[in-house]
């Protein structure tokens, strides 16, 4: 029996390009090595913003319900949209208040920042750590296999096509790699006026 | 007389009134009008703005409809800063709900939690109460588009089409009368302008002066809400012939 | 980066009831929700007409396997809710939101100094759009809407089976002989004899229970 993290399995990764970000996971529910659903998302939005959570499959469900909770109020009393920099802060908060009982996740945000236009991505640790990157952050049981894929594949400036290609074969390529995730995938492709969510088949075994 | 029974909410008069109960009502009575109307594809709420002023900022968006919820949002007549209170609780119960069970909180009961928060305020306490009726026009895949209104007392009812504030009896009445079953959404808003346009002390109406919203459902059949921009609202009124004509500045 | 320290005991105590059968799925407009009739302790088999399942509202229903004691215990904590809830409102909750509400307890009680260890699964029809839902839902309150599921050792001899036979929209007899296909390998495979099964039914009508024959011998591997 292994770490909570590696129980249910999952993978999750985001980019950024040019002018757009990215961000995609993988569709895998599992028990250990037995599969018991191949349609569990891990990317959730919440208006501009998206957020992945890999880990342990209740805190997933807990922690994203747990932030449209905390997003919705936001948007009623602010009357307008979260930022991407500002949902980070609110993850890293919320996660820190369980510093010792922490939930089980690994989130990752991507989003466009409306008032700059321009991209941002980050990524946590369970208890709220940000981790700020310019180019990529993985996550979930596949991250070493991800790690070593993005930095093969990505490089600076693509434009959205080519984003999507290139997040799509590290993702489908780095859960190949790994016995616990896969069983297809959600990509989304984010520009400053434009979301594009595509659902990709991967190898069903 | 009334002086012995009317300092604490939670005393009866002998003839068997809540005084404090009905200085709130009172005071709603002077608050701006707020009508509300269901349709079989929609529900409008519309609402008289009381401050209008050139100094004041204009940016703030609604100052008597909020959104409550995704399927739901609301008209106020009375105290803002007591609506305010009651609005943030509303939100809070509905996201609960959503919390706790993946879906929208059915409107009957959002309203039915507001309500009760009101009547405990004309219970215990030594408190007033909250100086606010509200209009509610909401969706719920169980019974469909809902028109409710509530009071200071914590009472509430569904409506087919209602008011609140200023003149609500003349509203009332208006609405009475022209209010025809089987009306869509279109023809609804083109009532509440009516309605509002003989209520208001001023026979033309502008965009500053009122509110407007509606909810309805797009052509997928997704529950939407909109609160309405200035323009549209000219729009509205040109169409019915109740705008104030352009070099009529006002002052 | 944070290190996670080791909760392997905390988290994953070992299910003594892995031999406890529950099993379920979706069909055109039904969900079958079925269970082992087996009451367990250790190597004893004390009951052998046991109800895994209880009736929560008009068109949900609940299956539960698990630590003796903590089942029966949520089960009816949850049951009562429920209850209360279609009482105070005047209307039953969907599937979909009776699921949510049990996760979200089986989730605060994971965090709590004693949770409680129970699997289940959650069948019904949506009264609102007909729709069947079958939920699964595993004592760390992960949840899952399947077209077929299962607990225990029923996972890996049935979800295979399953997966080659079921589609989600087939009717009542076609159900009825991947069930069979399903319990006579249940009987071909577990150690034990879980004392045949019980099944219910879920569609339009409400939640009843059918005669499952299950004396007649299958042969070995």
């Amino acid at each position: 029996m292994s770490s909570p993290f590696a129980i249910n399995g999952g993978a999750c990764v985001a980019m950024v390009g040019k002018d757009c970000v990215a961000i995609a996971c993988d569709l895998r529910l599992g028990l250990q090595s037995l599969t018991v659903s191949n349609n569990f998302p891990k990317i959730f939005s919440y208006g501009d913003v998206y957020l992945g959570l890999t880990g342990l499959a209740t805190d997933v469900s807990t922690v994203s319900d747990l932030f449209r909770y905390k997003v919705n109020m936001y948007r009623l009393r602010e009357e307008r949209q979260i930022s991407p920099q500002t949902m980070a802060n609110l993850v890293s908060t919320s996660l820190y208040e369980k510093r010792f009982g922490p939930y089980f996740v690994s989130p990752v945000i991507a989003g466009i920042n409306h008032k700059t236009g321009k991209p941002f991505i980050c990524g946590f640790d369970s208890i709220g750590c940000i981790d700020f990157a310019k180019d990529f952050i993985v996550s979930g049981t596949a991250s070493d296999q991800l790690f070593g894929t993005c930095e093969g594949l990505w490089e600076p400036d693509l434009e959205p096509e080519d984003l999507f290609e290139t997040i799509s074969q590290a993702l489908l390529n780095a859960v190949d790699r790994d016995a616990l995730s896969g069983w297809g995938a959600h990509v989304y492709i984010i520009e400053k006026d434009k979301v594009t969510k595509r659902l990709l088949k991967g190898r069903q075994d | 007389m009334s002086r012995r029974y009317d300092s604490r909410t939670t005393i009866f008069s002998p003839e068997g009134r809540l005084y404090q109960v009905e200085y709130a009502l009172e005071a709603i009575s002077h608050a701006g009008t707020a009508i509300g109307i269901l349709s079989t594809d929609g529900i409008v709420l519309a609402a008289e703005r009381k401050v209008t002023s050139k100094l004041l900022e204009q940016d703030t968006s609604a100052e008597k409809l909020y959104i409550l919820n995704d399927n739901m949002i609301c008209a106020v007549a009375g105290m803002t800063a007591d609506a305010n209170i009651l609005i943030n609780y509303a939100r809070q119960a509905a996201q609960r709900y959503l919390l706790t069970y993946n879906e929208d909180i059915p409107c009957e009961q959002l309203v039915r939690r507001l309500c009760d928060l009101k009547q405990g305020y004309t219970q215990h306490g030594g408190l007033r109460p909250f100086g606010v009726s509200f209009i509610y026009a909401g969706y719920d895949p169980q019974r469909q588009f809902q028109l409710y209104q509530s009071n200071p007392s914590g009472n509430y009812g569904g409506w087919k089409a209602t008011s609140v504030g200023a003149n609500n009896a003349s509203a009332q009445s208006l609405l009475k009368q022209d209010y025809k079953e089987e009306c869509d959404l279109k023809e609804a808003c083109g009532l509440a302008v009516k309605v509002l346009s003989k209520t208001m002390d001023s026979t033309k109406l502008t965009s500053e002066k009122i509110e407007f919203a509606t909810v309805g459902k797009t052509k997928d059949g997704k529950v939407y809400h909109h609160l309405w921009g200035a323009d549209e609202i000219t729009t509205l009124l040109q169409e019915h012939g109740l705008a104030k004509a352009e070099e009529e500045d006002t002052g | 980066m944070w290190e996670c320290p080791n909760y392997t005991s905390q988290l994953h105590p070992q299910l003594r009831t892995k031999m406890e059968v529950l099993l379920g799925f979706t069909g055109k407009d039904y969900t079958i929700v079925a269970a082992s009739k087996a009451a367990m302790r250790g190597a004893t088999i004390l009951k052998a007409a046991d109800d895994k399942t209880k009736q929560l509202n008009k068109h949900t229903l609940m299956a539960f396997s698990g630590e003796a004691g903590d089942t029966v215990q949520f089960a009816e904590y949850i049951q009562a809710n429920i209850q209360l809830y279609s009482m105070r409102n005047d209307t039953d909750l969907g599937p979909s939101a009776v699921a949510s509400f049990v996760r979200g307890e089986l989730a605060r009680s994971l965090r709590s100094r004693k949770p409680y260890t129970v699997n289940l699964l959650l069948g019904g029809m949506d009264p609102i759009t007909n729709e069947p839902h079958l939920y699964w839902l595993d004592y760390l309150a992960s949840l899952a809407p399947l077209p077929y599921a299962a607990h225990g050792y029923a996972q890996y001899y049935c979800l295979s089976i399953l997966d080659k036979h079921h589609h989600p929209d087939i009717d009542f007899e076609q159900g009825l002989k991947i069930l069979k296909m399903c319990t006579d390998e249940l009987k071909r495979r577990l150690p034990i004899d879980f004392k045949g099964m019980l099944v219910k039914v879920i569609d339009k009508d409400g939640i009843r229970e059918i005669d499952y024959d299950m004396s007649k011998e299958v042969l070995p591997a």
